[in-house]
């Protein structure tokens, strides 16, 4: 991705794009479906009235283009947020607007080509909606907005990231209801397994309560957590242990990610409904989301727009443990991480100002060395993997080289040993970024170094 | 002063007035129904109102952002809007414009304190414009529209400027017009340009919230209309 992506058609796959697309093909009227979509989404929304308030205001000022990681390491005009957010927009104006539309046949404009629906297509995954430009737009436009729904956009038209639509396949559809297909009883051994290791290096026994009904919370990590990222889930629990929280984890559904944030509303919604619907299936509470922005910010956002009456509070593991340390329920031993941290915000809950002293007074409350990164919090870098890029392996050398090349500078200059996230698929991608940049530094959970803290 | 100049400032002026004050009317009573509209179709009608208000005053006087992004950018771009603002609604000899034509004006600002104010305007429209011109990034985002803009501003700017110097070398009269005609087409075209951002620039950040704020079932109707009622796998 990071060279021009017409001569990036990767000879494992033969797809014109730098992701790997299911059936979309060249002269599979990709234009014709493009703007059918945009209609039946421009009526059946809300966003119609974003688009042309956007598109009668846009002033084309550049000033995000400074803003924003990705221009700034590829020196791209394509990669320019409000570029991007143009190509829409004037997509918008021709074909959607009376003045666009004779305006077109007054001075003859082309129509939607085959090389515009590449731009397209390329550029809204170029990006990985940080939504760090907004901050540094006069006038306030959203291009991460713009960018999903540019996505949801060609999604409807059939290009959308394999390993994005086979994940959600999976979980909607699949016989195992998650995104990394694993299979229940595989799960069951893992909690075991977490509650054997507990055991052993807390000499603590820690419950991972299954389909108990009636709990104050029911859990949903991003589920990858439950294949790699172990000291996480027993932070969480340790921490749900010690508080005397009552909790449980829903045996017919219990994965947190929802991809339909990253390209398109009818998956969202979905996997909204499912999420909720095994909460109330064990009469939970509240729905409880591990460490991960992505699916802290779909379920805290979305459950309300979509639960309807079945709408239930959603909290983040982080508030919860937060409220823990405040309230003096948990014991975190002072200063028992000795070496250099630093904490970086995921872009899902830090930029709406959510979650972002909450994590950094936890862990100054246990770490000697606490730094930031300059700059943090609701202003952060990205990763470089946001927005579903993550778990594009094919994105590999592009989030290196130019969308996380700004977050391996700012990890190196921290001077920081660990860096905590609590996010997996900034976790991922700071891990490769380590790799690809052999900086000097460990990437774990704030709930694994939670777990190093806490007196159970 | 000459008839043209005189139906310039009496008759057109009015003309232009009123489709500049009822294009922009137009844009804010739309803009406020869409928004009001897709307010009531949210799934979620919980908005941060104080937070998006926050956020949008804070760009009124940007005192705190300017230099985060494109400094000399930003603050020329500052500039131009402070010059344009308070030059165009508090010069005297445009108060009296306005009283002439519909009866009232307010008070206005000390000439000098104006043309200090127009060469600040003058410095910021050009910078810009010499930014559309040789600089990559902006250039790459520039169309037609935004260099005649900054022009027609510069014609305005320049040209009222001129017209109030003892050593100005043009003919008054005719300097007079042209500005007249340059202000005169600014207003214009001001409904139906990103002008447009004087009036909607409030609506801009709410909107962007408001839109966040998805409609149920939407995606699946979007389905139904595409596929038809079986609708489609994922």
């Amino acid at each position: 991705m990071a060279d021009s992506p017409s001569s990036q058609s990767s000879p494992m796959t033969h797809h014109k794009y730098s992701y790997h697309v299911e059936n979309a093909g060249e002269g599979n009227h990709r234009a014709e479906k493009f703007l059918s979509a945009f209609a039946a989404i421009l009526r059946h929304s809300n966003y119609r009235f974003i688009v042309e308030l956007f598109a009668r205001t846009t002033a084309r000022c550049g000033r995000c283009a400074a803003s924003c990681q990705v221009y700034q390491a590829s020196n791209d005009p394509r990669d320019i947020p409000c570029y991007r957010t143009q190509l829409l927009l004037d997509v918008y104006r021709q074909y959607f607007t009376s003045s666009g539309q004779f305006r077109s046949r007054i001075l003859g404009e082309d129509a939607l080509s085959e090389a515009k629906m590449d731009e397209m297509a390329e550029c809204f995954y170029r990006c990985m909606a940080c939504r760090r430009c907004s901050i540094d737009c006069p006038l306030g436009l959203d291009h991460g907005l713009m960018t999903h729904l540019g996505r949801y956009i060609l999604s409807e038209a059939g290009i959308a990231p394999k390993g994005l639509v086979v994940s959600v396949r999976e979980q909607l559809e699949g016989a195992t209801a998650n995104t990394s297909a694993i299979p229940l009883p595989a799960l069951l051994d893992n909690l075991e397994f977490l509650k054997d290791e507990l055991r052993e290096t807390k000499g603590a026994s820690v419950d991972f309560p299954v389909d108990q009904e009636n709990a104050e919370y029911i859990f949903f990590p991003a589920v990858s957590d439950y294949l790699m990222e172990a000291d996480t889930l027993m932070g969480n629990a340790a921490v749900l242990h010690a508080t005397g929280t009552s909790w449980t984890i829903g045996s017919q559904y219990f994965d947190g990610i929802n991809y339909g944030l990253f390209y398109n509303d009818w998956i969202l919604e979905r996997i909204i409904h499912k999420l909720v619907g095994e909460a109330r299936r064990l009469k939970a509470k509240k729905v409880l989301v591990g460490e991960c922005g992505h699916a802290a910010r779909s379920a805290r956002q979305f459950v309300p727009t979509f639960a309807g009456d079945q709408n239930l509070p959603v909290v983040s593991v982080l508030e919860l443990t937060w409220q823990a340390v405040k309230a003096g329920k948990l014991r975190l031993k002072p200063g028992v991480i000795t070496e250099r941290v630093t904490y970086h915000d995921p872009c899902n809950i830090a930029r709406s100002g959510w979650i972002v002293d909450q994590p950094r007074e936890i862990l100054r409350s246990f770490v000697s060395d606490f730094v930031e990164m300059n700059p943090h919090g609701r202003e952060n870098y990205c990763c470089g993997g946001g927005s579903g890029l993550v778990s594009l392996d094919e994105t590999h050398d592009f989030r290196m080289k130019v969308s996380g090349k700004t977050k391996a500078e700012q990890i190196r200059a921290s001077g920081a040993q660990i860096v905590a996230t609590p996010c997996a698929n900034c976790k991922k991608q700071l891990r490769e970024l380590v790799d690809y940049y052999k900086l000097p530094v460990q990437i774990v959970g704030v709930h694994d170094l939670i777990l190093r803290a806490v007196e159970l | 002063m000459p008839t043209w100049l005189t139906l310039a400032k009496g008759p057109a002026f009015l003309f232009v007035l009123a489709v500049f004050a009822l294009g922009l009317l137009r844009l804010i009573v739309l803009t406020v129904w869409d928004i009001l509209a897709a307010v009531h179709r949210a799934g979620n009608r919980r908005m941060p109102y104080r937070q998006i208000l926050r956020q949008t005053l804070s760009w009124l006087l940007p005192v705190n952002h300017l230099h985060r992004a494109r400094p000399a950018y930003s603050f020329a771009s500052f500039g131009l809007h402070v010059s344009i603002l308070l030059v165009g609604l508090f010069l005297r000899n445009h108060l009296d414009i306005l009283q002439a034509n519909i009866g009232f004006a307010w008070w206005s600002i000390s000439k000098p304190i104006l043309d200090v104010l127009t060469l600040i305007g003058i410095a910021g429209a050009a910078f810009l414009l010499l930014s559309r011109i040789y600089v990559m990034s902006s250039q790459r985002l520039s169309r037609t529209s935004d260099y005649l803009l900054l022009l027609l501003l510069l014609n305005i700017l320049v040209s009222g400027y001129l017209a109030g110097r003892d050593w100005n070398p043009i003919p008054y009269d005719e300097l007079m017009l042209f500005h007249v005609l340059n202000g005169m087409a600014l207003l214009l075209v001001a409904p139906f340009s990103k002008i447009a951002h004087c009036v909607l620039f409030p609506f801009i950040r709410l909107g962007a919230e408001v839109a966040w704020h998805l409609t149920p079932r939407g995606g699946s109707e979007v389905i139904q209309t595409l596929h038809g009622p079986q609708g489609r796998k994922i």
